[in-house]
């Protein structure tokens, strides 16, 4: 059986691992660096099969595997593929004790756990299981062969993963043929030539080794060790000539997960339990061979004041790098006792302490869902060009912008409005939670009608706007706008149960689809789907379209005389084919959010949260008249009757001027100052100009009347920009 | 690929001590997804209710699909984080996929219910 390492093929045998069959091969996968067989140091790793970063002592060797060696002084090459790798599955399991590890101390907390009536689950890095992360739950993340494993942990996390055996820091441990004790052991076993071995304190088991005692100064060689140098108690340096090096160094606990779990149920049994041992402060050398970090480099950040242990991890990377610290932290934490004369705690753990391909990152993980309305289909199959607008699927055009426009303005069009909120309120405190939570005066509402409303909260500023429309006494209907309607279900939800009302919520978006029709032919379009009795402005009726029973309410935001025809949701598609096919002859055609975009700039309509800031009150966006004060109570009303004593500061105002209209967001300026900002702008056919809404500021009292927008003069202007009278949308 | 339709329904706010009391034909399925709040399919006329001010409408704002139990299972292993009733029948609401949805566990099978205006991303994750 062979498998291939940097284009050759190698044979390996059955039972080896990755590392192993390399080393039959003569080949280290790094290059150099005390291997451990443990899967604790940066020494055996590879790029297997497209994937880097693979510690190739834990991997099993297997018939026409790819390993690329991945040298220790450089970093694997990132894939030149465009093409996405493969999906990772999470799957997700839910015990009570979650053990990690299946030696000796794990098997027996498990034993001990299901004795006391626990369902237990066992992660075994050898069994394919390997946990990479503990988050909060506590929630143990393991790496499979089938894909992501997400262990939920009623009650416990036991790590029970043992210790790893501390590594050299020294000159030359950067060459091949160092091993720890643990490892030497293990090669001998798998019939791997050590040729001869030197034993530097606790001797390999199973090996024959030359013991050497004393203090480890250097290794010497070329690529591979040659020799080691050892300081004996007189202080005579002895030179003992080898082919390979065992380090028996001593332990320190692969507590990782422990640490990282440390504020949530997670605790370590076994070996993983028990102090680290701490190596003799090093005098020269590489300590953390990840990131390249020497004892020069310690002391230089020792000098520059870095005496905690988390900074010094800070501050040089020691710890953050492939073994996540498993190789330098019982060395850091012996130099900062060496020069502080206090041992400090190990520094804390955080997810993951493997690496992970992007893949096994997001197993599980799912992006924002974008709703759709029930005329989704109908709009791509009319070419629309879908966008996300305010949380949803819309059309942004039909690919003819202008003709949109002009069917609005000239003839009739229709237009998804679905997305807009919608919310019945009923029950005996409705009309007191409706006085209470908007400004007007609702009380004056008469059934049948409805009112444009702002939403303020708490300091007066504005949330979200809408209608309110009055069915009885005790049962309204709410709208929303489109991207603020979850967050003002929970506004109106939280309210009244904070005030305690007897009232009953419910949301209705998806329920409902809404259907604009608008333009001076609205009316004609009408009649032919059956609605001859229609509200006046403003007014608000139950009636049946083209065979669909509707709520048809009369408002206006493109500046037309406008229908909105809310309807069950399932009857989207009939209803909007049927308008289609009626007005046809009148010049019907969709519009898109691009020219409803356009036609309500026109009108000066604002945009919550995009003409709005989170600090606009009613008077700076020019909306005053949607406030009565003489109300005794509503939420915001303290903070608009104090920010009324203020000096006004900045407006929302509209602007006019010739030539293309500047982008969204343009600067304006005022006798070369700053003066404010555009928040919509479009190029408006009917007027021949450009027309935008923006901030601006006040100037010694006074708005400025003419400002510079894009290098240009701009005119301040009152809106609505077009038919001021509203002699359009009133007909 | 199991595809998801819109489940006709009866939605109802009443206070919880009118839904408590209330009776429902043999067949329908209540689902309570608060405690003031009651989705019964499929849909009811004129529900009779202790409370004047109850919101009942018809709606479709839903979209199901029935599994066979084991299917579910499986999907639900890797498509929901928090724990799954046992017990059969069973109501559970929660995440599912990244999506807000509410599963009816009855013994053999399972109703996934979900916002109809996500069906294309529910049925997508599915697959």
């Amino acid at each position: 059986m062979r498998l291939i390492v940097d284009g050759q093929p190698i044979a390996f045998d059955p039972g080896d691992t990755l590392l192993v069959a390399m080393l039959r091969a003569d080949l280290h996968p790094t290059g150099g660096g005390c291997l451990c067989l443990g899967g604790d140091c940066p020494h055996c790793l590879a790029t297997v099969d497209g994937v880097a970063y693979v510690r190739t002592c834990q991997v099993a060797a297997k018939p026409g595997q790819v390993v690329e060696r991945q040298h220790q002084a450089g970093y694997p090459p990132l894939p030149e593929t465009h093409r996405p790798g493969p999906t990772v599955i999470a799957r997700n399991r839910h015990c009570d004790v979650v053990v990690i590890g299946a030696g000796e101390a794990g098997r027996a907390a498990a034993v001990e756990a299901e004795a006391a009536g626990k369902q237990v689950l066992v992660l075994e890095a050898k069994d394919g299981q390997e946990v990479v992360g503990i988050y909060h739950g506590p929630l143990v993340v393991a790496r499979t062969n089938e894909g992501m494993l997400h262990v939920h942990a009623r009650e416990e996390v036991i790590v029970a993963t043992g210790a790893a055996e501390i590594q050299p820091v020294a000159p030359g441990s950067d060459l091949a043929g160092l091993v720890t004790a643990r490892a030497a052991g293990q090669l001998a076993a798998a019939g791997i030539d050590l040729g001869r071995v030197v034993a530097v304190g606790t001797p390999p088991d199973g090996v024959e080794a030359a013991a050497v005692e004393g203090e480890l100064v250097r290794f010497e060689g070329q690529g591979q060790v040659e020799a080691v140098v050892i300081r004996g108690a007189d202080g005579r340096e002895q030179r003992v000539e080898c082919d390979t090096v065992s380090l028996g160094l001593g332990f320190h606990p692969r507590d990782a997960l422990r640490r990282m779990g440390r504020d949530w149920r997670v605790r370590a049994v076994g070996d993983a339990a028990h102090e680290s041992d701490i190596p003799p402060c090093p005098a020269a050398g590489i300590v953390c061979p990840c990131s390249g970090v020497s004892v020069e480099d310690l002391d230089f950040i020792w000098a520059q004041g870095f005496h905690e242990l988390e900074l010094v991890k800070r501050a040089t990377l020691a710890g953050t790098g492939t073994c996540q610290g498993s190789v330098c932290l019982p060395y850091v934490r012996s130099f900062l006792a060496d020069r502080g004369q206090v041992l400090q705690p190990p520094f804390t753990a955080r997810p993951v302490t493997r690496q992970l391909t992007l893949g096994e990152i997001a197993a599980g993980a799912h992006h924002q869902a974008t709703p759709r309305t029930a005329l989704d289909g109908e709009h791509r199959r009319l070419g629309a060009q879908m966008e996300r607008i305010g949380g949803w699927w819309r059309p942004w055009n039909y690919g003819h912008v202008l003709e949109e426009y002009w069917a609005v303005r000239e003839a009739v069009s229709i237009g998804d409005v679905s997305t807009l909120g919608k919310m019945i309120v009923s029950g005996p405190d409705t009309l007191e939670l409706l006085e209470r939570l908007y400004p007007t005066n609702v009380a004056t509402i008469k059934p049948g009608r409805s009112r444009y409303v702002l939403l303020l909260d708490e300091r007066g500023y504005v949330l979200d706007d809408g209608l309110i429309c009055k069915e009885t006494d005790t049962r309204y209907t709410l709208t929303f706008t489109s991207g603020g309607s979850s967050h003002a279900e929970m506004w109106v939800r939280d309210w009244a149960a904070s005030w305690g009302l007897d009232v009953r919520l419910l949301n209705q978006t998806m329920t409902l689809g809404a259907i604009n029709v608008t333009g001076p032919l609205a009316n004609d379009l009408l009649d032919r789907a059956g609605l001859t009795d229609r509200p006046p402005y403003m007014g608000y009726a139950r009636g049946v379209v083209a065979g669909v029973e509707c709520q048809v309410f009369r408002l206006s935001f493109t500046g037309e005389l406008s229908y909105e025809l809310h309807h069950p949701a399932q009857d989207s598609v009939r209803l909007w084919r049927a308008l289609l096919e009626l007005g046809a002859d009148l010049g019907l055609k969709p519009h898109g959010i691009e020219a409803l975009l356009k036609l309500r700039l026109e009108k000066g309509h604002i945009i919550v949260g995009q003409d709005t800031a989170f600090d606009s009150t009613p008077r700076r966006i020019a909306h005053e008249w949607a406030v009565k004060l003489s109300k005794p109570e509503f939420v915001g009303r303290q903070a608009i009757i104090r920010t009324n004593k203020l000096p006004l500061d900045k407006q929302l105002v509209g602007f006019e001027m010739d030539g293309p209209a500047p982008i969204e967001g343009a600067v304006i300026w005022h006798n070369g100052q700053f003066a404010g900002h555009v928040t919509s702008s479009t190029w408006s056919p009917v007027l021949g100009q450009a027309v935008m809404l923006g901030w601006l500021y006040f100037f010694d009292g006074e708005l400025p009347a003419v400002v510079t927008i894009d290098n240009r003069p701009a005119r301040r202007v009152e809106t609505p920009f077009y038919d001021k009278e509203a002699r359009h949308a009133r007909a | 690929m199991p595809e998801l339709k819109r489940l006709p329904a009866t939605r109802i706010v009443a206070t919880p001590a009118a839904l408590d009391a209330a009776k429902w034909p043999d067949g329908t399925l209540a689902l309570r997804l608060a405690s003031d709040e009651l989705l019964v399919t499929p849909p009811v006329a004129n529900p009779a209710l202790d409370d004047p001010h109850a919101i009942i409408i018809a709606d479709a704002g839903y979209a199901g699909v029935w599994l066979p139990e084991a299917e579910a299972l499986a999907f639900l292993e890797r498509a929901c984080e928090w724990e799954l009733p046992v017990q059969r029948p069973a109501f559970a609401q929660g995440a599912v996929a990244g999506i807000a949805a509410k599963l009816w566990f009855e013994a053999g099978r399972v109703l996934l219910i979900v916002p109809a205006p996500l069906i294309a991303d529910f049925e997508e994750r599915m697959a």
